[in-house]
């Protein structure tokens, strides 16, 4: 766990770059600390490794003060990734990547075998180890970094816009081993970025500052999306907030109804009498198509189904594993306006309309917001508040 | 042309070569050595470099000559006159290289050994000098170069070498002694110049080959 306490940067022309910072960091969780440039988020992340140090307020690393310490000490228990990669030109991938092992001591082998162990865990091939960082892509620079930084084990890893120099495909692609490297790891990890999509992605919390260095809300992704603390945040997380919290309510509680689900080998007949508007064909499970009810007006009743000329289905949503955000999106693009969930299989598991959709986030809200009271009144309890504390001041 | 007087006095030739090597390089590695504190201190501490500067670049400036001639006093008409003279103008172009080298580090590879644990003076070691090795050999270079052409004129104090011949065939209206001399100084120059580029090479395996 790393905790501010009322940690306050101001450099010698005045600039205030950080001011009275009260934060908690959980052990083990994907913090962002994300604000407009020059909001003083990095500054505070430099603060943790002693890169800069505090004007006023103290940052306590598992409730130990970081001057406590020899600076360099510190730091090689401190993973530390940036933007610019920082890799040493003159050194190989495998040694670059072995270089905090070697500060511990450690022999050049084993140093180095333990360097090959973390590319591979990065995603990277062995055949690279020997490689100078000027023979890599920008991605592998990237994911070099990373594992120079977990090279030592650290239980603390610090990112500085660590994905942002790259296309947004091998930052799409980063960013996601970043989330499974945690899920295995479970480091505490701290990351500076500029990009809300970023935050929401990778986060388990997020801070997000206001200009100088003050702290304008900290909370779940969830939260800034669904209860942002006032207009500034609300501004910053986007107009679309209503639709992207919706990514993390589940699929699994969507009615969903088999009405209008009819086999290929079913009749024209059999399709009217559902009384549905739109008929869905489906083949051994797989969704075939929409039909309108007013093409099969024309048709005599024993016609089978997989006669027709069937509209497309738009795409289909994970039943398990997937969020209202997905379902919304392939009812909307959906002809007959209603969304088709599947199995793993990708078998039809039932449609679902926008009535019974609005239904659904009504639901989730009213979910989301009794955990919320709950977990406001823990705070309150605690005196202690972790969510919001930036807005109440 | 005269090309029986070359293998005459090939021995002499060679024996003049080699002091000319001699008064060309040592200058530029005593140079080196003298460069990279006052580099390290004045890549360090910003307000050091321009004095420092200031005084290798009026150095510079002194005719090679007078600087020769005042330096007989102490150190009379010997090898060791040169070379501390030589060693002097060095400073002129090896200094600011070993400046420009440390500074040209990039502040990200800097700021993460920083942030990985690097000390200071290992951080020196191990990352900052390596890396401004190119530069520091770009300076060297120069410096050996100018040095080898330098010693020509330590022939007026009577430090002889190559450039003996130069004199001696101007005198005697003797050109094959001026030709075999320039070509001699030539090929040293650029055969110092070639090895420092190998040890270049040889010291940066992980610069892009362009």
């Amino acid at each position: 766990m790393i905790t501010f306490e009322r940690v306050t940067k101001r450099y010698q022309d005045g600039t205030v770059a950080v001011d009275a910072l009260d934060l908690e960091i959980p052990a083990g969780k994907t913090v962002v600390l994300v604000g407009p440039s020059g909001c003083g988020k990095t500054t505070s992340l430099r603060m943790i490794n002693r890169l800069v140090e505090p004007t006023e307020g103290r940052i306590l690393l598992d409730g130990q003060d970081v001057r406590a310490e020899d600076p360099a000490r510190l730091r090689r228990g401190i993973g530390y990734v940036i933007q610019q990669t920082g890799l040493f030109p003159h050194r190989t991938v495998q040694d670059n990547i072995a270089t905090v092992p070697l500060l511990n001591g450690w022999r050049r082998p084993k140093a180095r075998a333990r360097a090959r162990e973390l590319l591979e865990l990065v995603g990277l091939d062995k055949a690279l180890a020997r490689r100078y960082p000027y023979q890599l892509s920008g991605g592998q620079q990237q994911r070099v970094g990373v594992a120079r930084a977990l090279a030592a084990d650290p239980p603390v890893l610090l990112m500085d816009e660590p994905f942002s120099a790259v296309d947004p495909l091998v930052r799409a692609s980063l960013q996601d081993q970043l989330i499974t490297l945690q899920t295995q790891l479970h480091k505490t990890v701290v990351l500076v970025t500029h990009d809300i999509e970023e935050a929401i992605k990778v986060g388990d919390l997020i801070a997000l500052y206001r200009p100088q260095g003050r702290l304008a809300q900290f909370g779940t992704p969830e939260r800034l999306l669904g209860a942002p603390a006032d207009d500034y945040v609300a501004g910053f997380v986007g107009f679309d907030r209503g639709i992207r919290r919706l990514t993390f309510f589940p699929a699994a509680g969507l009615e969903l109804s088999a009405g209008p689900v009819l086999g290929a080998d079913a009749t024209v007949a059999k399709a009217q009498a559902t009384g549905e508007p739109w008929i869905l064909i489906v083949d051994d499970g797989q969704p075939r198509g929409w039909v309108p009810q007013a093409r099969l007006a024309s048709l005599s009743g024993d016609t089978p189904l997989d006669q027709l000329l069937a509209d497309g289905i738009g795409h289909t949503f994970p039943v398990r594993g997937g969020s209202l955000r997905a379902a919304l999106d392939a009812a909307v693009i959906s002809p007959a306006g209603q969304a088709i969930g599947v199995d793993e299989d990708g078998r039809v598991v039932g449609v679902a309309t926008f009535d019974q959709l609005r239904a659904a986030i009504q639901a989730a809200d009213r979910a989301a917001d009794q955990a919320d009271e709950a977990a406001a009144a823990a705070d309150l309890a605690t005196h202690r508040s972790a969510d919001e504390p930036g807005a109440r001041r | 042309m005269n090309w029986s007087w070359i293998p005459a006095h090939g021995s002499e030739i060679w024996a003049y070569a080699k002091d000319s090597a001699l008064l060309g390089i040592t200058p530029a590695l005593l140079g080196l050595v003298i460069s990279l504190p006052l580099g390290i201190v004045a890549a360090r501490w910003r307000w050091f470099n321009a004095p420092v500067l200031g005084v290798v670049s009026v150095l510079y400036a002194i005719p090679s000559i007078a600087l020769f001639f005042a330096l007989i006093p102490a150190l009379g008409l010997t090898d060791t006159n040169v070379i501390v003279a030589l060693t002097l103008f060095s400073l002129c172009v090896i200094f600011p290289n070993v400046v420009a080298g440390l500074h040209a580090v990039p502040d990200s590879v800097r700021q993460s050994a920083t942030a990985m644990g690097y000390g200071a003076l290992r951080r020196l070691a191990m990352v900052e000098l390596p890396l401004a090795v190119p530069v520091i050999i770009g300076g060297l270079r120069v410096a050996v170069v100018s040095s080898i052409s330098l010693t020509s004129v330590s022939q007026l104090i009577g430090v002889y070498s190559l450039s003996y011949y130069l004199i001696d065939g101007y005198q005697r209206q003797f050109p094959t002694e001026i030709y075999v001399a320039l070509v001699l100084i030539i090929v040293l120059a650029v055969a110092c110049d070639l090895v420092l580029v190998g040890v270049r090479r040889v010291l940066t395996p992980w610069m892009a080959r362009s």
